[in-house]
């Protein structure tokens, strides 16, 4: 079976220093649908550099990457723009929800993208739809300012979850919020997973990440698979 | 097409959420826009306003553009082929002007020569056959009388000449002709007959008596002597064509016809068939005021220009400052999908509907400025009575608006579209 996400020798050199900085050092990782991967390690260690290639924000300088079996390592931004909307999600540690739009009109956001065009009904459908996923669906018409740091959180898991990715990519999704909340976060992502979505978490919180699936470390640009005791 | 489309009213919706969001700013950016397209909106409206009264000044005395007026030298069977040809026929009206000296009996007239009132041109005179000439009224006494030039017409002039009319009636061509002559006065003949107020006579050279006339109403003809307009077959019942056409008399015979009318090259074929003379001259009061307008709105529209620039200036600044506030939210849509151009495109929305809402709010300005004017010295400034806000004005307002939401918003748009997509996840 061909796996969601195949990175083979993936490279990433910082430049436009005095000494080119090797960040991400010959990554492999393979992800299959509904498998949920925690990657864990230091500061600087290169976590959010690997993320940003797997959402297509980056190009690796070198090493292949396939989704779902499609070689795309050197996507041009407009194809890379189109597949960052119709198969990836992003969660982020700060939510980033426009504080003038409703929770729906946040989630809107990743709807009204200028990758096609859904009739008015059909978009409300898929946001009441995806705030329900995460069990916020009556807050659809409230402003980020009146909801919890959890519930901000939620919002902007719904805006990942709207266009149904593949991938669900999580940057230190728990790291503004409480313990009790970050729990409440992790399963909505987790539910996502059980609906074939694969999801990929970068976390500092070891109790996080051994929710996951499998755990893998990233140190001085190397992947490595943890084994769990 | 249909993503251009949904590109399209993507733009404009999340362009309206941000002038929603940040409803103070873009205030600010409309008032720094609205001077530029007031300016241009208001050029353009005083053109077209001086336009259309040089249009209207020049039109009231040399005739609506496209009229063709054929001046007919003196010659003996002239008038009775013009009339001949003309009549009947509305695409065409032939007038026969002569002298008339009109008040007090037996009295040479304050203004001989038909001048205007209050200047003088000397006696008119009366030459016989032999070129010897003679003061028409010889050595009588001035007395209260005016001399007018009477303007003997087919049918209703103002099909070519749009006479405005100041007081009482303009001539009816479809009753019966009175035996008493109805005139209609112009502004400076009106002027005399209200300072000389007498029992009133008419003398027309050739007139088997002289008459009694009726003022009907006064005109304004742009004409700075003193003129009388009447029906020319209350005219010949009392002196034959052949008489309001004597040369000796100064009289003028002219035909205005309609631009493409039959009548010009019958009237010409014949007249040149018994030798007489014409001048054919086509009205084009236009292009000649067009001409002379031209520079003068070249040089306002480039001060207006100047002012809107400027206020594209204004869109530029904040457009800027908006975007380097929003470098996570372009960043983030950038993440979640929006091509590049989508998001330029929500900023050139934001600044188009500035700019349109500026040109509105500077059109609903000059209306309401326009009619404030109007209804404060609209009665002294007769150019500016029945007045509509020239449509080419809003017209310019808008793309005044349009543009500088282009200019001001096309940098913006750019830096926009460059930020890059990192930034969320260095946030």
């Amino acid at each position: 079976m061909t796996a969601l996400i195949e990175l083979t020798g993936i490279t990433k050199v910082l430049k436009g220093q005095k000494q080119p900085r090797t960040i991400l050092d010959g990554v492999d990782l393979s992800v299959s649908a509904g498998e949920s991967v925690a990657i864990v390690g230091r500061s600087g260690s290169g976590k959010s550099t690997l993320l940003s290639v797997l959402g297509l924000f980056d190009r690796p300088d070198a090493g292949q990457y396939l989704l779902a079996g499609r070689d795309i390592s050197r996507l041009p931004e407009r194809h890379a723009a189109k597949l960052r909307s119709s198969h990836f999600g992003f969660v982020f540690q700060r939510f980033f929800l426009l504080k003038h739009l409703t929770a729906a009109q946040n989630v809107a956001m990743a709807l009204v993208n200028g990758q096609g065009w859904l009739p008015r009904r059909d978009r409300r459908a898929r946001i009441l739809q995806a705030l329900e996923q995460v069990g916020i669906a009556h807050l659809a018409k409230t402003r980020p300012a009146r909801m919890s740091g959890g519930e901000q959180q939620r919002v902007a898991i719904a805006r990942a979850l709207v266009r149904q990715p593949q991938v669900l990519l999580a940057d230190e999704p728990t790291g503004a919020l409480d313990t009790e909340t970050g729990v409440v976060v992790i399963e909505a992502l987790l539910a996502a997973t059980e609906r074939g979505c694969g999801l990929i978490l970068v976390t500092h919180d070891r109790d996080h990440a051994a929710r996951m699936g499998r755990t893998l470390d990233l140190a001085d640009g190397v992947l490595t698979e943890r084994v769990r005791a | 097409m249909r993503r251009l489309s949904g590109r399209f009213r993507a733009a404009l919706i999340i362009g309206v959420q941000g002038i929603r969001a940040r409803k103070v700013r873009t205030l600010l950016s409309m008032v720094s826009l609205f001077l530029g397209v007031f300016a241009v909106v208001v050029v353009q409206a005083g053109a077209s306003i001086a336009e259309r009264a040089l249009l209207a000044d020049l039109e009231l005395t040399a005739g609506i553009d496209g009229t063709k007026r054929m001046d007919v030298m003196p010659h003996e069977q002239a008038p009775a082929i013009v009339l001949d040809t003309v009549r009947g026929r509305s695409d065409s009206v032939a007038t026969l002007a002569v002298s008339a000296i009109i008040g007090e009996p037996g009295v040479r007239p304050v203004n001989e020569g038909a001048s205007p009132l209050d200047q003088s041109w000397g006696p008119s005179q009366v030459c016989n056959s032999a070129g010897v000439c003679e003061p028409l009224q010889g050595n009588a006494p001035v007395g209260a009388a005016v001399e007018v030039r009477l303007t003997a017409m087919t049918g209703d002039i103002r099909t070519f000449r749009p006479l405005r009319l100041r007081s009482g009636r303009w001539l009816d061509f479809t009753t019966m002709p009175s035996m008493a002559p109805r005139l209609v006065l112009n502004l400076e003949a009106a002027k005399g007959f209200t300072r000389h107020q007498v029992p009133a006579e008419m003398r027309v050279g050739g007139a088997s008596a002289n008459l009694t006339p009726q003022f009907v109403g006064v005109v304004d003809d742009g004409d700075m002597q003193p003129r009388a307009y009447v029906r020319l077959d209350e005219m010949t019942t009392w002196l034959p064509p052949a008489s309001l056409a004597d040369p000796n008399a100064g009289a003028e015979l002219q035909v205005l016809l309609s631009a493409s009318t039959p009548a010009e090259q019958v009237l010409t074929s014949r007249l040149q068939g018994i030798g007489a003379q014409t001048y054919l001259s086509t009205v084009d009061s236009r292009k000649q005021q067009r001409d002379e307008l031209a520079l003068m709105r070249l040089v306002f529209l480039s001060m207006a220009g100047l002012v809107l620039l400027i206020g594209a200036a204004g869109i530029l600044n904040v457009g800027l400052a908006t975007v380097g506030e929003r470098v996570e939210e372009f960043a983030l849509r950038r993440a979640v999908g929006t091509p590049r151009s989508l998001l330029a495109g929500i900023v050139l929305a934001e600044t188009l509907l500035t700019g349109l809402l500026t040109a509105a709010a500077a059109i609903g300005v000059s209306v309401a400025g326009l009619k404030v004017v109007v209804a404060l010295v609209g009665e002294s400034q007769p150019f500016l009575q029945g007045v509509q806000f020239p449509w080419q004005a809003g017209l310019a307002g808008i793309i005044a608006g349009l543009v500088a939401g282009v200019v001001g918003g096309f940098v913006p748009a750019l830096r926009a579209a460059g930020i890059p997509i990192a930034t969320v996840m260095r946030a």
